[in-house]
């Protein structure tokens, strides 16, 4: 039996230690001739979604899996065997992530003493091997000793003492690479990233950076030489028994939208029957009776209709707390959204042309997005319903992953390089905002810079690489997930920069990816401005008879 | 109370003395207006020329041409008591210069860890004579009497209770009187003091200024004496002016000696040790030649001193003739003794590390010798620094006490590899990007090398250090 799983790698959402997106490391593998690779970033899941689409288009199979760093204790490795094993994993990253700050995280020895089944662990030993026994109590029959061989001072020695250590505490050993980047010419942006991690030049930051740049995907042969055959045959065992794919992942819509006795579908329909009375009271045309009828059977065919409802049970909070709002964008296209109340164009009107489709439609392929904007004073108070309602472990936020951009690339670049402030903030400018491209040699020229030169030359490389890699998550302003069983049991939870927030660990686009649907409430500042005028058109009709005359064309329903 | 007075009859001339290299040659101090120098002090060889102190000096070139002549220097006299008092000053911490030329001790605190007075008196002696004064010693109770008594005895010692009868015994003219006192009472009959304590006080009183019945009281030791201590300065200097222009090294070594002894002298008496101090050369004309000297921890032996300096002398190019030798030591921390085990396996030719650590400086200059820090880089050409103290480097990696400045081909037939590849790859920041294997390697002769090739090649073995 021949070949190889690497246990043990970090992507770019190990953020500021993987040197590598998800992308290169699977084409990478698969040009190797990998049999599968774990994804173990460091106490999150935040790029597991983005390794699954990388694996989709290669033959190695993924290994979801992750790295953690007992507070006083030692390194692990989990990897996730089965649908439980991954809901236990996203619990206890949560457990670690909600005790700690933002982008920090604390795993406590108690918190190990949960039952782990489904979870495998890789114990990756550092100088002290006490925690051995204890380790097995924990997973027994699912440990194994993790060697990593990276062409150290000396190899042979710790290959033979990490042996004799497998043997007298009885776990079988396998050998891992604590892989950070894909090649070996990615060790200066991986260096780079160290120093930017501990805020010094890379030339200060000479005990922290790797001595080599053995820790990237080897070649089998390589592999061969350095670790005895049994080791990279364990790898393969390992490999075999984790057969989690995202897609067991079964998201639910949280039941209460729908009251007892009623399915979704037939509940919207009694909503949408509801709304249509109220819309159009002189009575349902027959065009608007067929659009209805369509639009509902494509919900119920691509089994939306719980999205609906749940939409539609927020704006209905907001209408009863009198706090404005309305949808946008491409929902206004819908007709079910317009009885609903959730936007308020009636897309049926006399002389309107709107596209259903735009919205929602069997080639799109995509779920449908709708925006909802509230008046942002008030917003606070949706989002503290939609907490109340479902409850802090149901609902949550959606992520954004902030990605480096030109100018911020390399101003970090430039840093840990080591350059002065002032040409740090000269590069910037070059780059302009917003841009994810280098500045052009005429660009640098003008600037005072010698685009040819060995220096400059380096930092252009390494912040080409840089661009596009993940920096850091924040909140995503409005997004909610919202789910029937705990949102720990699908996705880990951890903790955002404002107090009271709590964010998943995925973006929109995994979101999308996996299944999960996401609600966005969104604030608008214009119709805080509007709601004061109406108040105010208010005391004054109130007060003032000739006011009352207000014409109703022009007056939206807003009561 | 026992005050101890020591007598310098001859300061001038043991001063110029001990500058010159033959002690034992004919010597005239001489002053006096430029156009009539008239011999002031001799010493005995002049004498047995013939020489007297007053003769002119014409008449005295006259008599023989064999002799030496030296300035009666005032201020030379002044630094030497100012030295001499230092040197005192080691034993007992009350030194007074009342009186020219004589030092008064208060050595009664003294004497229960110097000893009893008869120890206490040979080793004062002894280092007189190895400094090379000339001297008398006499303990009494007050310091009065023993100055009166200086004059008179040597070597006496006199107790409370024979005080009375050894200051009836002084004759009048070396009692401490003005001179014209002593004249009177002389050509009155009264050659003792005993003489003089006999007759009533209110005869005396009316008939000599009062000085003298101060003077009587001062010696009974009815009343006390004022006096001023000296105080240790806070610096050292000396000037030893040389008989002839001097062009070599050899020349200079002996009055060195002799200033390094007196600053261990005087470091002694003030229980400090020097760290750093400076030697002037003074040329005819011209800004003097410095040679500072600066060591890595106080040291204040006389002998460790001289070698040190004269190793950085010899490496020293002089400009032109020297006339006089300047040593000044400002900076006198204080100084904490080797500690010694009581019983020393070391043996006797062996010298501490610290002594070892001075010479090697003094010969091969100061910056030749520094300590190593480490630095944090993974290249191994990056990974020290020179540092000045002697922080050891620290690694968890096994490093080679001795790395080679430039990688060399290995030479030596190997005899197998012991520990390998440590592969390197680093330096990329600054250009100096290197990619090597390591190995330890053990070499037909025994001997365990450091050696590296280029990562992941064949290529030969190229030395970068050795393991002890």
């Amino acid at each position: 039996m021949s070949g190889y799983a690497e246990l043990h790698c970090l992507s770019n959402f190990s953020f500021q230690r993987g040197a590598s997106s998800a992308q290169e490391l699977f084409e990478r593998a698969q040009r190797l001739g990998y049999r599968a690779l774990a994804i173990t970033d460091e106490c999150s899941l935040a790029g597991i979604v983005r390794a699954k689409q990388a694996a989709k288009g290669s033959d190695v199979a993924l290994i979801v899996g992750c790295e953690l760093r007992i507070e006083a204790g030692p390194k692990l490795v989990l990897l996730v065997e089965n649908l439980s094993g991954y809901q236990r994993l996203c619990q206890l990253i949560t457990l670690a992530r909600r005790r700690a700050d933002k982008g920090r995280y604390r795993l406590l020895r108690e918190d190990l003493q949960t039952p782990l089944e489904g979870l495998l662990a890789i114990w990756l030993p550092d100088q002290q091997h006490e925690d051995g026994h204890w380790l097995q109590t924990l997973f027994p029959q699912r440990l194994w000793l993790g060697v990593e061989l990276h062409r150290g001072p000396d190899d042979a020695g710790r290959l033979a003492e990490l042996l004799v250590l497998a043997e007298q505490t009885g776990i079988p050993a396998v050998a891992c690479g604590d892989v950070h980047m894909h090649a070996r010419g990615r060790r200066a942006l991986q260096d780079c990233m160290t120093a930017i991690r501990h805020h010094l030049t890379v030339a200060e930051a000479g005990q922290y950076l790797f001595a080599n740049g053995e820790r990237h995907l080897r070649r089998l042969d390589e592999l061969r030489e350095l670790y005895p055959p049994e080791l990279l045959e364990e790898s393969l065992r390992i490999a075999e028994r984790c057969r989690f794919d995202l897609d067991d992942l079964k998201y639910e819509y949280p039941h209460e939208v729908v009251p007892k006795g009623e399915t979704p579908t037939t509940w919207l329909r009694h909503l949408v029957e509801q709304g249509a009375h109220k819309r159009w009271p002189k009575g349902v045309t027959q065009k608007a009776r067929e659009q209805l009828e369509k639009e509902l059977q494509l919900i119920a065919e691509l089994k939306y209709e719980s999205y609906f409802l749940t939409v539609h049970d927020i704006v209905a909070y907001a209408r009863r707390q009198h706090i404005l709002c309305q949808g946008r964008g491409s929902a206004a296209n819908s007709a079910v959204c317009f009885v609903l109340g959730i936007t308020e164009l009636d897309p049926l009107q006399e002389g309107r042309r709107l596209l259903f489709e735009r919205f929602l439609s069997r080639e799109r392929n995509e779920p449908p997005d709708i925006d909802v904007d509230f008046e942002h004073e008030r917003r606070e108070e949706v989002i503290q319903y939609v907490f109340r309602r479902y409850g802090r472990d149901r609902a949550a936020l959606t992520a954004v992953v902030n990605t480096y951009h030109g100018a911020g690339a390399i101003r970090d670049v430039a840093k840990a390089l080591g350059l002065p402030a002032q040409q740090q903030g000269d590069l910037a400018d070059c780059c302009g905002r917003w841009t994810d491209r280098l500045p052009s040699p005429e660009r640098l020229r003008e600037a005072g810079f010698d685009p040819e030169s060995p220096a400059l030359r380096r930092v252009l490389a390494l912040t080409d690489a840089l661009i596009g890699f993940p920096r850091h998550l924040s909140q995503h302003p409005g997004g909610f997930v919202i789910s029937e069983r705990p949102l720990t049991e699908l996705v880990p939870v951890e903790n955002a920069a404002m107090a009271e927030r709590t964010v998943i660990q995925w973006d929109k686009d995994d979101l999308d990816e996996v299944g999960l649907l996401k609600v966005d409430v969104l604030a608008l500042g214009m119709l805080t401005a509007l709601r004061r005028c109406f108040d105010l058109i208010d005391a004054i009709a109130a007060s003032a008879g000739p006011w009352r005359r207000y014409p109703r064309k022009t007056r939206p329903p807003t009561r | 109370m026992r005050w101890a007075c020591i007598l310098l009859p001859q300061l001038a001339l043991d001063h110029a003395l001990r500058q010159r290299d033959d002690p034992q040659a004919p010597l005239a101090l001489l002053s006096g207006p430029a156009n009539r120098r008239v011999l002031q002090t001799i010493n005995g060889a002049a004498r047995d020329l013939g020489l007297r102190p007053g003769m002119a000096l014409t008449a005295a070139q006259l008599l023989s041409r064999d002799f030496a002549t030296a300035d009666y220097d005032l201020a030379a006299v002044e630094r030497c008591q100012q030295f001499l008092a230092a040197w005192a000053y080691r034993f007992s911490s009350q030194v007074s210069l009342h009186y020219p030329r004589a030092l008064l001790l208060e050595v009664h605190s003294s004497l229960a860890l110097l000893g009893p007075w008869p120890r206490l008196e040979a080793r004062l002696r002894a280092e007189l004579d190895s400094l090379g004064y000339r001297h008398r010693i006499v303990l009494a109770p007050n310091p009065a009497a023993a100055r009166a008594l200086a004059n008179a005895h040597d070597g006496l010692a006199v107790a409370e209770h024979e005080l009375p009868r050894a200051i009836e015994r002084l004759p009048v003219n070396r009692a401490g009187l003005p001179g014209e006192m002593a004249t009177a009472l002389t050509r009155m009959g009264l050659r003792q003091l005993r003489q003089v304590l006999q007759l009533p006080r209110a005869g005396l009183a009316r008939r000599f200024p009062p000085v003298l019945l101060e003077q009587l009281d001062l010696l009974l030791g009815h009343r006390p004496l004022g006096l001023d201590f000296y105080l240790p300065p806070d610096e050292f200097a000396t000037r030893i002016e040389l008989n002839f222009e001097v062009e070599s090294h050899q020349a200079l070594l002996f009055p060195l000696r002799r200033a390094l002894g007196d600053l261990a002298a005087y470091l002694a008496g003030r229980d400090s040790g020097v760290q750093r101090f400076s030697l002037a050369l003074e040329h005819r004309s011209g800004a003097p030649t410095e040679l500072k000297v600066g060591l890595l921890a106080a040291e204040r032996d006389a002998g460790m001193l001289f070698e040190l300096t004269r190793a950085r002398l010899e490496q020293l190019q002089l400009p032109a003739p020297v006339l006089a030798l300047v040593l000044t030591a400002r900076d006198l921390p204080t100084f904490v003794p080797e500690c010694r085990e009581l019983f020393d396996p070391r043996p006797q030719q062996n010298q501490s590390w610290d002594q070892l650590r001075e010479r090697l400086r003094a010969r091969l200059g100061d910056e030749a010798l520094h300590g190593l820090n480490a630095h944090a880089d993974p290249r191994p050409e990056q990974a020290w620094r020179p540092h000045p103290g002697m922080a050891p480097p620290l690694s968890d990696r096994p490093r080679p006490g001795w790395l080679l400045a430039e990688p060399q081909p290995l030479r030596e037939p190997l005899a197998h590899i012991l520990t390998g590849p440590e592969r390197i790859e680093s330096g990329w920041w600054d250009g100096g990007d290197l990619r090597r294997d390591y190995y330890r390697v053990e070499t037909r002769n025994g001997q365990r090398a450091w050696v590296f090739r280029g990562a992941g090649t064949d290529e030969p073995f190229q030395l970068h250090g050795w393991f002890a």
